[in-house]
């Protein structure tokens, strides 16, 4: 029992349902894709599935407990790609792309370190937590603190090589991973509650702020390099009015998803720019309806309870913590990126997951289901010990 | 101990793992209930607004109609030009405009001076940059263009362009660059006309034989008004917008509810304005469908063009141009026999029409410049100016008296000068004695009227010396009954102007007695013609008009349609007083030309057909700066013929005869006017027979 691998049917059985959606959906898109957007790309995609594939084998064969090692390479490896990008060495390899310095653009490929944080950020943090649990066993309220300055401060300094990039969304994913983890790392309510009371009331200060100053905001957010984030805003808020910038996105968005209609109509009638990276659900939700976005969303729901799941089941904290700040990353970024396109939230650039055309971020969510099925094969079943109980 | 209480601890991350759970669950509640919200219930607009945004139309311009006169000769046709134009498509880039002018400059000549002149520097430094475009973007540094937006990269790049480079084009660039400069003028699926004038009919069918290498271009045909009798009538037939003025700005409102376009030429003055419903046709509608990158998927003729239809007016250009002609040699002889004595003679104005259907015959108006020495045709002023026509509405006059019962048939009254006290004397062009109605028409007495008037007005008891007591609302009275006849009120011509003459405001006894002859109200050409027309036509007054049919255009053919509709005669209304009070004034009309005491006999007695009428005189001095500047007088000249049974009637107006003047211009220009008519009618008889 001990060194047979036990493998989660269901999680590939979904990864297989969401790869094949994804496959044919870009190939749907193939001939409304201008020239210069490239082609070949469910071909392509295709072959990223398999290398994800082949990395959820490689990762497999290793005991994640042995990834405790391995952590703090990691991260520093990470932190340096994204400090390389910051600083824009080498230069020839560091190239801006739509206006963000996100890429190491190598011949015939390029990686994009920001996707790849995200995992290397959950494992750093699960590692962080469990082994102050373990050294603090009898928790207190300065123990709590003392865990709390921990995960923010290995958060923050990613959190703000992405902004730099810019790169929002990765930002966001970032918060959402420490925020999840922050949740279930044991720290006492109290914080908690006092975390989230901060937290809103600084959302409220600020929109306060840009209520009654908005020309003061505008000139410091101009003043700082975050006038995109502003424009983000209003585009969200007012996209009829900024037509020709960021509402343009969301009204060709609104109105390809908008008329797919319940059946959708079996063909893509709208042009939205980025169809086939991070605006893919559109291109879903105009040819297959509601009823085919539905599907997409509920298979990606199946998705995030089966990691849930994993992370009860798992009889081992370091476990549950490393399959929870996957749950944050993926619950989030699909959160956000649907939502953008619907006007539940402001558009930012960020990738469906297991949908979206790309090498880097199809990699990296391959890897985080690997590390997630790598904790559930290893998770031991006891007869006589039930955790629901107590 | 220490086991259990970790497990406590432990206990702890389920419950938090089920929060999480809980938040997940929710945000994918929000994420698919709003997705039902965009997709379902806004899903039918969002639907609505792709149609709407991918059907374009594009409308190619028709053929006005065209103007004929009553005999169906040509007045304004249209010269039918060649004209290539073109229409791009959505989003179409630079580059491949240049490639289509390349291509059009192989079938069409662009080598007039007009063309290669407007060729800037700037027209110049593009078409260099398209052709060098990887040479042109090294003129800016990877710094430079980092600082820079597109446009400025652009606009930076064409500056650094040297001169040399551009200096030495063959007359083959340049004239590609004169074609795309004017396709660079065109906006998206709106046809623009890349050369119009002088295109050759080999040039026309080369284009139209390789249109499919020259996407956007097309080869149609504009159209141009053109005048075969040139300036004779003209200013009545009006005129047009060109293409780059188009809609008027002030009515901009009221044509694009009405399916214009911008660009689209209408009449802005004269008939061309007045008719511009029914002469502007209607134009070719194409709907294109494009798909979402803006190429043209489909194209579909939404509504069938059709040209304008045509009007027959109802003047008779021969007439027309012999009313022309009289006026203008009788103006010039007076001119020439006394130049200091008319040397505020200006013009002279007159309007011939069947007083039984008012249609008008001929309309004629000279202006003559005294510093030039130049006549122009200003036919409008028969409708526009008005001025005080003298004893030509003594008819009018006489039948207000019969009507309002001041006076009755044989009435008579001594023709002496009338003086009220404190008013200078007032009389008749010679003391006439005793007079009745009749008499007083013929040897036109300007007391008898006088006396009518004071009557209307309540004074009957008139003595030389001393002052009269009249009742003001004679003036009101007297101007009702004018208006019926049409003398200052609106003729209801079908003109989009017209004036209706000046009011006089100044109500006392000796401009009461001004009105009853003529001399205190204006009145235009037009109304004294109505006027006439109302006394020949027994009572009837109809509405004067240019109109005679509307004829639906002839496909491909020169000629006329079938009738669509045609103007029928209008009673306007019939006056108030009895045939027999209109017959007595017509006997007097009639004695005015034929008795041996009438006015006008020495000059109609003996004419072979019988006309009726009467001549006025107003004394119109011209001031300048309040110092009487000369002593002029407008003359008029009203009539109809043959007397029996009227077909013609006419009336006409000198204004500023010098008043020693013995040219007796109007009663010139009235028979000259009727010999014309009478010829003219004589010649057609011919020609039947």
């Amino acid at each position: 029992m001990q060194n047979r691998i036990n493998i989660d049917y269901t999680i590939l059985s979904i990864l297989i349902l969401l790869g094949l959606s994804s496959i044919f959906t870009l190939y749907t898109l193939e001939p409304t894709l201008s020239a210069s957007d490239g082609s070949g790309y469910w071909l392509k995609q295709g072959m990223w599935y398999i290398a994800g594939g082949l990395v959820i084998v490689a990762v497999m064969t290793i005991d994640y407990d042995r990834f405790h090692q391995i952590t703090w390479i990691l991260y520093g490896l990470g932190l340096l790609s994204l400090f390389m990008l910051f600083v824009g060495f080498p230069p020839g390899i560091v190239t801006e792309i739509n206006g963000a310095v996100s890429w190491f653009q190598f011949p015939g490929m390029s990686i994009q370190p920001g996707e790849f944080i995200k995992v290397i950020l959950v494992m750093t943090l699960a590692h962080v937590i469990v082994r102050h649990n373990s050294k603090y066993v009898e928790k207190t309220f300065k123990s709590d603190l003392g865990l709390l300055v921990k995960i923010i401060a290995l958060s923050l300094p990613p959190m703000f090589f992405l902004v730099k990039q810019p790169d929002l969304g990765g930002f966001l994913v970032l918060a959402a991973i420490a925020g999840s983890m922050i949740l279930v790392s044991g720290i006492r309510w109290r914080i908690l509650f006092f975390l989230l009371f901060v937290s809103l009331a600084a959302v409220s200060l600020v929109t306060a702020i840009w209520y009654f100053f908005p020309d003061s905001v505008a000139a410091f957010l101009d003043k700082s390099g975050l006038d995109h984030v502003a424009g983000r805003f209003i585009g969200w808020l007012n996209p009829q009015e900024t037509n020709g910038g960021y509402g343009y996105q969301l009204i060709t968005a609104m109105m390809a998803i908008g008329s797919g209609q319940l059946f959708g109509k079996g063909n893509i009638q709208v042009s939205v720019p980025e169809q086939h990276t991070d605006m893919i659900f559109t291109a879903v939700a105009e040819q297959f309806g509601f009823i085919g976005s539905s599907i997409v969303v509920t298979l990606l729901f199946l998705l995030i309870y089966r990691l849930i799941y994993i992370a009860i089941q798992s009889n081992d904290d370091y476990g549950s913590y490393l399959v929870t700040g996957m749950v944050g990353m993926f619950a989030y970024q699909i959160f956000q990126n649907i939502g953008m396109s619907i006007q539940l939230l402001p558009i930012t650039g960020l990738p469906l997951p297991f949908i979206s055309y790309g090498g880097s971020s199809t990699l990296t969510y391959m890897l985080a289901i690997a590390i997630v099925l790598n904790v559930h094969s290893r998770t031991k079943e006891y007869m006589f010990e039930t955790r629901w109980k107590n | 101990m220490v086991s259990k209480k970790k497990r406590q601890k432990k206990s702890q991350l389920p419950f938090r793992l089920n929060i999480l759970f809980l938040i997940v669950f929710l945000l994918f509640s929000a994420l698919v209930l709003q997705l039902g919200v965009v997709q379902i219930l806004n899903g039918e607009a969002f639907q609505a607004e792709i149609d709407r945004t991918t059907n374009d139309y594009s409308e190619t311009p028709v053929p006005r109609g065209k103007m004929f006169d009553r005999n169906g000769e040509l007045i304004v046709g249209n010269d039918a030009g060649y004209s290539i134009t073109y229409t791009p498509e959505k989003g179409i880039q630079a580059g491949e405009r240049l490639d289509v002018a390349e291509r059009l400059a192989e079938y069409v000549d662009m080598d007039s001076e007009e063309h290669l002149d407007g060729i800037t520097e700037r027209n110049r430094q593009e078409y260099w940059y398209l052709n060098n475009t990887d040479e042109a973007e090294n003129l800016l540094s990877d710094q430079e263009k980092e600082d820079m937006d597109n446009g400025e990269q652009y606009n930076e790049i064409l500056d650094r362009i040297d001169e040399d480079k551009i200096d030495d084009y063959s007359k083959q660039e340049l004239e590609v660059m004169a074609i795309k400069k004017e396709m660079d003028k065109a906006m998206t699926l709106t046809p623009q006309v890349i050369k119009n004038e002088d295109v050759t009919p080999e040039e026309f069918a080369r284009v139209s034989a390789h249109l499919g290498e020259l996407p956007g271009v097309n080869a149609t045909t504009d159209w141009n008004r053109e005048y075969p009798y040139d300036e004779t009538f003209r200013d009545f037939a009006g005129s047009i917008t060109s293409e780059s003025q188009g809609i008027p700005a002030d009515q901009e409102d009221y044509y694009l509810t009405r399916g214009y376009s911008r660009n689209d030429r209408v009449g802005n003055s004269g008939l061309e304005e007045q008719y511009e419903g029914v002469l502007r046709g209607r134009k070719e509608k194409i709907q294109y469908t494009t798909d979402k990158n803006g190429a043209i998927v489909d194209s579909d003729i939404v509504v069938e063009g059709q040209r304008g239809k045509d009007l027959v007016l109802t003047v008779d250009m021969e007439l027309q141009k012999k009313v022309d002609e009289v006026i203008h040699d009788e103006m010039q002889s007076a001119i020439q026999n006394q130049p200091h004595e008319n040397r505020n003679l200006e013009n002279a104005m007159a309007v011939v029409m069947d007083p039984t259907t008012g249609e008008i015959l001929a309309a004629s108006g000279q202006r003559y410049d005294h510093e030039k020495g130049e006549f122009t045709k200003t036919g409008t002023s028969t409708i526009y100016n008005a001025n005080a026509p003298g004893s030509s509405v003594k008819g009018a006059t006489m039948l207000a008296g019969y009507q309002s019962g001041v006076i009755e048939f044989g009435q008579q009254f001594y023709d002496t000068p009338i003086k009220i006290k404190d008013t200078p004397e007032k009389s008749s062009w010679k003391n006439l004695q005793w007079v009745n109605d009749l008499e007083a028409l013929e040897q036109s007495s300007n007391v008898y009227m006088f006396y009518i008037a004071m009557r209307m007005a309540g004074e009957y008891n008139y003595e030389p010396n001393k002052s009269i007591n009249i009742d003001y609302a004679a003036f009101d009275e007297i101007r009702n009954y004018f208006g019926q006849f049409g003398l200052g009120v609106s003729t209801g011509v079908d003109f989009p102007y017209e004036s209706t003459g000046y009011k006089g405001s100044n109500p006392d006894a000796g401009n009461l007695l001004d009105l009853a002859i003529g001399q205190y109200d204006t009145y235009t050409t037009l109304q004294l013609a109505q006027y006439v027309s109302t006394i020949a036509n027994d009572g009837y007054r109809v509405r004067p008009h240019f109109m005679k049919e509307i004829r639906n255009p002839v496909p491909h053919e020169e000629g006329l349609g079938p009738v669509y509709k045609s103007h029928n005669t209008e009673v306007m209304n019939r006056i108030q007083m009895s045939d027999s009070e209109i017959d007595r004034v017509q006997e007097g009309f009639h004695r005015v030309f034929q008795a041996p005491e009438g006015t006008a006999s020495s000059h109609f007695g003996d004419k072979p057909y019988d006309a009726a009428g009467k001549t006025g005189t107003a004394e119109y001095d011209v001031y300048e700066d309040g110092q009487l500047k000369a002593s002029t007088e407008n003359l008029a000249h009203i009539g109809y013929a043959p007397y029996d049974d009227p077909e013609v009637a006419y009336a006409l107006i000198v204004p500023h005869v010098g008043k020693g003047d013995n040219s007796e211009i109007n009663h010139e220009i009235g028979k000259g006017i009727l010999d014309a008519y009478f010829e003219l009618e004589n010649e057609d008889e011919g020609e039947e027979d």
